[in-house]
């Protein structure tokens, strides 16, 4: 009898507390709805990064706060909702890139989401038929130049051209291996030369870098305290410069061959518990957010509604973007930074 | 008789052995949790594929023609920066063990500093110093009217060798200089009455005598080149310097290849602990206890001949220099504005303006006081909490014998692993706890004396296994208890030893990036954590305001720390 009622007493008080725990975790649901997490690589959500104040508009607008957590760049990010699948904290990723989307379709993070948005966004940069990731801002890779230190007749044209003697050791490079703006070069000559050229032009190209940096940020340093008046970045680089420090001292070169695209997107977790605030989060990144995050993060806006400040004249938009399809990539990369690397450390 | 000795010893012993065991042990429960643990999951998948368990990828990368290249060429270039850094380091060793002069605290405080500045600003510094269009060129340039930078340096595997022995012969300075201090002259003087030439001197008897702790820096400094990455990159010129830690990046990150990443660092692991356990051999085999010096005698000397003057003044210039360079570079910088449209530059607090808030600057610009509070706060932590648990691994360490060896081995491990691969181990810890803020903050502090601890160990080791077992001996036979005789005898003897080391840990925590960003979920901002932000958005001079920030605050803790030694330091 005792045993009975020990028991029952113990089945009364998992009852009990079950019953009390529940009720909480429902109240809680509710309250949080009015919060969505949202994950960006670190240069959305601060300094001159959109993020900021795109949030405090949507929060404004929508009375749905955001928490917005700088979670590193796009394969930081990817580890880690990779690794929190199963105890997701974020409902939204801000900042996919496409050549790195293959790696985010076969982890199965991403929830597809067709926002009405896409009626503005060219068919040419929504690369996800399935709308996994959804197109936010998209930028050309370029080679940026320092108009105080090459006169006009030595601004490169081509990628061809730059292999030409007369840029020895004034051509800042990346690293493919360590740094997404170095794959975006490698991916480029690729998409130019094909498979079997573009070791060629990366052969010609040693003596002409100067070195060839770890990551942007030490490329870019350099460059800018002059060590050498290339380097690879962005069609958009100039617009920082105008906007901030006033200067139009560098430019970025237009190429005949045409320039490669890295198109960057936004994504719903298939984990989400708040999916509906997330798309409104999503939508308003599409259409309101559009002015601020282009100027704030140096890239083109993908709505076609943007008017841009004029700024933006000091980028300008290349006549033919070139781009590899996710698959091919996901397929081929290994092989194509194994042979890179056998080429270029000889 | 014999019998009686021996109970004696072994009650002796007895007493001893349960407080003398029960040392290490913290300190081997925070390298096994946050450590070994981690690591052990990391590295497991270079066994798991596809098909389940299998050592086809080992075997492929262990007998990989490209790998072993790049072993051979990560070996080499750590070496020779080793040897560099050394040779360099010795005369400056000299000269702070045995002179006594004005600004010596200042100079030890400030050789120091290099390790505090994370190393993509080292390697800014660097070329705005020594690069075609730095400093020093445009300084040469104007004085003798060329057209080219006369000082090619950089972009080349010298650079390599160049920056590492920046970053690096000041701690073998610091801590062989240290130990140098605390030796007695008596052998010396013994050969110079016997006629011998002050060179032979120094050669057969100084040195000797001077091996473990040259071993012990050296192990380090080893270490430290091995994992090198973005100056070996940055400033060699690129991928025909490829190391290991470039390869193991490569496979973690961009191609997310965890098995091969983890395969490669297993490879790496291996060859730095079979080198490890052949320099503790070697250690263990050259230390002797030495009489413990506390007198300042050898500290009164001022250099005694002019040639000895002369010699004395262009190194410390010449270094002096070296150590600067890149550093002032990063404060000059710092002060540096765009005022006008037309995008030239003048002296400006602008940085400093939005520092400290008193003007409008940007997200991460305005947290840098409360990032500067953090890190100081996390550093003094780490220094103070690291140096008590290294001290009592020093203790089970310094012994001879198969477990303090395999003990001492565990304890350098932190070193010797990628900092790439530790860093996927922190992602796993991460992703298991959910930390609030003070989880995330016990959890930095933790990993930064996971990365300290090395340090810390390598700068009490040598002094410790130095110190005459007959004074630990007496105290206990005059019946003090082993507690009584750990506090009065042995800790006031490693007290120098123990401030360098509290110093590296402070330095190295104040510096140290990988962690903290991968555990700190973006909750806890310190200020390297804002200035790795900083360049990544176009802001290089604002992170140099804060790397000077970084270097004041740094300079003056070090000169505290180095005044709290005492009196047996010199002026």
């Amino acid at each position: 009898m005792i045993k009975h009622q020990r028991l029952i007493a113990v089945l009364a008080i998992l009852l009990v507390s079950s019953l009390v725990f529940s009720q909480g975790k429902k109240e809680t649901e509710i309250s949080s709805q009015q919060e969505i997490t949202v994950y960006a690589y670190d240069a959305f959500c601060g300094d001159w990064g959109p993020g900021p104040t795109i949030v405090t508009e949507f929060e404004a607008k929508t009375g749905i706060r955001v928490n917005l957590v700088s979670a590193g760049d796009a394969i930081e990010m990817l580890i880690k909702v990779r690794g929190e699948k199963n105890n997701p904290l974020a409902d939204v990723v801000v900042g996919i890139s496409d050549d790195m989307a293959a790696k985010a379709y076969a982890a199965d993070l991403f929830e597809p989401y067709d926002s009405p948005t896409l009626a503005d966004i060219p068919a040419l940069l929504q690369f996800d038929p399935q709308n996994r990731l959804l197109p936010f801002d998209y930028g050309n890779f370029a080679f940026v130049y320092d108009s105080e230190k090459l006169s006009p007749a030595m601004i490169p044209t081509s990628l061809d051209d730059l292999t030409d003697p007369k840029y020895k050791n004034k051509v800042l490079l990346i690293d493919p291996r360590t740094s997404s703006v170095g794959l975006g070069l490698l991916l480029w000559t690729i998409e130019v030369y094909g498979e079997e050229g573009y070791l060629s032009w990366w052969k010609a190209m040693k003596s002409n870098a100067l070195t060839i940096t770890e990551g942007w940020s030490s490329a870019y340093g350099l460059f800018t305290e002059g060590e050498a008046p290339l380097v690879l970045s962005y069609t958009t680089s100039p617009v920082y410069h105008v906007t901030y420090e006033g200067s139009t001292r560098y430019r970025s070169a237009l190429f005949t061959e045409g320039h490669s695209t890295t198109i960057e997107s936004v994504g719903l977790l298939a984990s989400s518990k708040k999916k509906d605030a997330a798309k409104l989060f999503i939508d308003f990144l599409l259409t309101d957010a559009q002015l601020d995050v282009a100027t704030a993060n140096s890239m083109y806006p993908v709505n076609s509604g943007t008017v841009l400040p004029p700024a933006f004249d000091w980028a300008p938009k290349p006549e033919k973007s070139l781009s590899l399809d996710a698959l091919a990539i996901e397929k081929n990369l290994d092989r194509w930074l194994t042979e890179w690397t056998q080429v270029m450390s000889r | 008789m014999d019998t009686g000795d021996e109970q004696m010893k072994q009650k002796v012993g007895g007493e001893n052995k349960g407080f003398y065991k029960a040392m290490p042990v913290p300190g081997a429960l925070v390298l096994l949790a946050l450590f070994l643990v981690p690591l052990f999951f990391t590295l497991s998948a270079a066994f798991l594929t596809e098909e389940g368990f299998s050592l086809s990828r080992i075997r492929e990368t262990f007998t990989s023609a490209y790998t072993i290249r790049i072993l051979l060429f990560t070996l080499y270039q750590a070496a020779l920066s080793t040897l560099a850094s050394v040779l360099v380091a010795l005369p400056g060793a000299y000269l702070l063990a045995n002179y006594s002069f004005r600004g010596k605290r200042f100079i030890r405080a400030l050789s120091t500093v290099p390790f505090v500045i994370p190393s993509i600003l080292v390697v800014l510094g660097f070329v705005i110093f020594f690069g075609n269009n730095g400093f020093l060129n445009q300084l040469l340039m104007k004085l003798f009217t060329l057209e080219q930078p006369p000082i090619q340096i950089l972009y080349s595997f010298k650079a390599i060798i160049l920056a590492h022995t920046f970053f690096n012969f000041p701690i073998v300075m610091n801590l062989v200089s240290t130990y140098w201090e605390h030796m007695d002259t008596h052998c010396e003087m013994a050969a110079w009455t016997l006629g011998a030439k002050r060179g032979r001197t120094f050669r057969t008897i100084t040195l000797p005598r001077l091996a473990p702790s040259i071993i012990s820096a050296a192990t380090l400094v080893f270490l430290f080149c091995y994992n090198s990455f973005a100056i070996i990159l940055v400033l060699g010129g690129g991928p025909q310097f490829t190391t290991m830690e470039v390869e193991i990046y490569r496979l973690a990150r961009t191609s997310m290849d965890s098995g091969g990443a983890a395969a490669l660092s297993l490879f790496s692991l291996v060859i730095t602990s079979v080198l490890l356990v052949w320099y503790n051999k070697s250690q263990k085999m050259l230390a002797r206890s030495e009489e413990y010096n506390s007198s300042s005698a050898r500290l009164s000397k001022k250099p005694a001949t002019l040639a000895g003057k002369v010699l004395a003044l262009v190194y410390s210039v010449a270094t002096l220099l070296f150590i600067m360079g890149p550093i002032a570079s990063i404060v000059v910088r710092s002060f540096m504005a765009s005022a006008t449209r037309s995008g030239g530059e003048s002296f400006s607090f602008k940085w400093y303006r939005q520092l400290f808030a008193l003007e409008r600057g940007t997200g991460h610009m305005g947290s840098a006081l409360q990032a500067l509070t953090n890190s100081l706060l996390i550093a003094a932590l780490v220094a103070v909490v690291t140096v008590p648990i290294a001290l009592t691994l020093a203790t089970a360490i310094r012994k001879k014998g198969f477990a303090s060896s395999a003990l001492e081995l565990f304890g350098m491990l932190p070193m010797t692993v990628s900092s790439v691969i530790i860093g996927l181990g922190y992602y796993l810890i991460a992703n298991r706890i959910r930390a609030g803020v003070s989880v995330g903050y016990t959890l930095v502090v933790l990993a930064h004396m996971v990365i300290a601890i090395p340090f810390v160990l390598r700068t009490i080791l040598p002094e410790y296994r130095k110190m005459p077992l007959s004074y630990i001996q007496s105290s206990l036979t005059l019946g003090a208890t082993p507690l009584r005789t750990f506090f009065l005898i042995e800790i006031p003897l490693l007290r120098a030893a123990m401030i360098t080391g509290g110093m590296f840990a402070f330095a190295l925590s104040m510096g140290e990036i990988t962690a903290t960003l991968t555990l700190a979920n973006s909750a806890i901002i310190t200020l390297p954590v804002i200035m790795y932000r900083l360049i990544g958005s176009y802001n290089f001079q604002g992170a140099c305001a804060l790397g000077t920030v970084l270097i004041l605050v740094s300079t003056i803790v070090f000169l505290v720390s180095e005044l709290a030694k005492g009196g047996t330091n010199g002026r």
